[in-house]
């Protein structure tokens, strides 16, 4: 097939060319194959046989652009026979598994963060709640809550330092949590002293009215006052002037300055 | 020279048109494209020595694509499919490369 062994080419080949002049074509007869090739590429002849095979060409072409076609851009697996496609499916299933094994080690690892941050953040949570507790008790942060405001006037100056702080001393025995008096505020460390017409409070001066914002619950702040040979009472033999009014949004806003300790640093036991 | 056009014109042709081909054929596709590509090469051989028939050529080109087609269904129903194709190939292949050589004696008389 391959060298198209045909034994009788010649009356064909002689039919074909008939229509040339036969001096013209012995002139012409290409005596070696590059000769013949180039005669049959060029001029262009329309002959039966340059049409049949450039049909057979054509529709080789044709096979070819569409097999390296689908080869390339769509998916290999088009023309894989049967048993490459169970090996690929088989190889897949395994990958599968493989991914699916990694995806769930992945999830109980995340799980376990996820848990550990809440845990954390928990914590965090409560430290900030502690911390705004402390910082109440410390004077370092503002707070609001119901309690009483207790306002002494005093027209003829004779409520003294020794006074204010039994005040206090009542008010916290009976559960205040945020004292301020004017514009300081009341700490564990707080001091009273008598200075002329009014009193210093940290060595803040502080003169009548007085007025304290007390934070705590208004049922027991305001009969500890009020009991007899009590606070009020006792300012009130001093002709000073007291008023006690409970309310449900006493706001104490005076600050002081948290202040780092030299010396002492917090231990964790 | 027109046939060199076919040619052309059939690559831009599949390239373009991109048509479907049926499933039952497209196994067999490969295959019969290495065989038109043996006739073609054997039909080329030809032509330069000066024996080219058309007809010889279009049985030859047909009856390759047919044969290697049958041969790959047939290892594909015995279950060697595979191997058969393998097989097709590598004879085609011989053969394309002893028709290239003879071509190549005529083109470039080496």
């Amino acid at each position: 097939m391959s060298t198209e062994d045909n034994p009788t080419p010649r009356p064909d080949r002689d039919e074909e060319e008939a229509q040339v002049p036969a001096q013209e074509w012995v002139a012409q007869r290409p005596a070696t194959g590059r000769q013949r090739l180039r005669a049959g590429l060029w001029p262009p002849r329309v002959t039966r046989a340059q049409l049949i095979v450039a049909l057979l060409l054509f529709v080789l072409g044709l096979g070819l652009a569409i097999q390296v076609r689908s080869n390339s851009d769509d998916s290999a697996l088009r023309g894989a026979r049967q048993e490459d496609l169970v090996r690929i499916l088989d190889e897949l299933d395994d990958r599968t598994q493989r991914l699916e094994d990694e995806k769930q080690e992945l999830d109980d690892q995340k799980t376990e963060l996820e848990n550990s941050s809440d845990q954390a953040e928990e914590a965090r949570k409560q430290t900030l709640e502690k911390e705004r507790q402390l910082g109440v008790l410390a004077g370092t942060v503002a707070a609001q809550g119901p309690g009483i405001t207790l306002t002494i006037t005093d027209p003829h100056s004779t409520v003294e330092a020794d006074m204010l702080l039994d005040a206090i001393q009542e008010l916290r025995a009976a559960g205040a949590e945020a004292i301020q008096i004017n514009d300081v505020r009341v700490v564990a460390d707080t001091y009273f002293l008598d200075s002329g017409g009014g009193v210093q409070v940290d060595g803040k001066k502080v003169t009548a009215p007085y007025r304290f914002e007390v934070i705590g619950k208004p049922q027991d702040l305001e009969p500890a006052l009020n009991i007899p040979g009590g606070v009020v009472q006792t300012l009130e033999e001093e002709r000073a002037v007291v008023t006690v009014t409970r309310s449900q949004k006493i706001v104490v806003d005076a600050l002081r300055p948290a202040k780092q300790p030299d010396y002492a640093q917090s231990s964790p036991r | 020279m027109i046939a060199v056009l076919g040619l052309v014109v059939g690559v831009v042709v599949g390239l373009l048109v991109r048509p479907e081909v049926p499933a039952v054929v497209e196994p067999y596709l490969p295959i019969a494209v290495v065989a038109a590509l043996d006739a073609v090469f054997g039909g080329l051989r030809a032509m330069l020595d000066g024996i080219f028939v058309d007809k010889v050529f279009v049985v030859s080109f047909l009856s390759n694509v047919v044969v290697a087609a049958l041969i790959v269904f047939l290892g594909d129903k015995l279950g060697v499919g595979a191997q058969l194709s393998t097989g097709v190939v590598v004879v085609f292949g011989i053969r394309i490369f002893s028709n290239a050589a003879a071509i190549r004696r005529h083109v470039f008389r080496a």
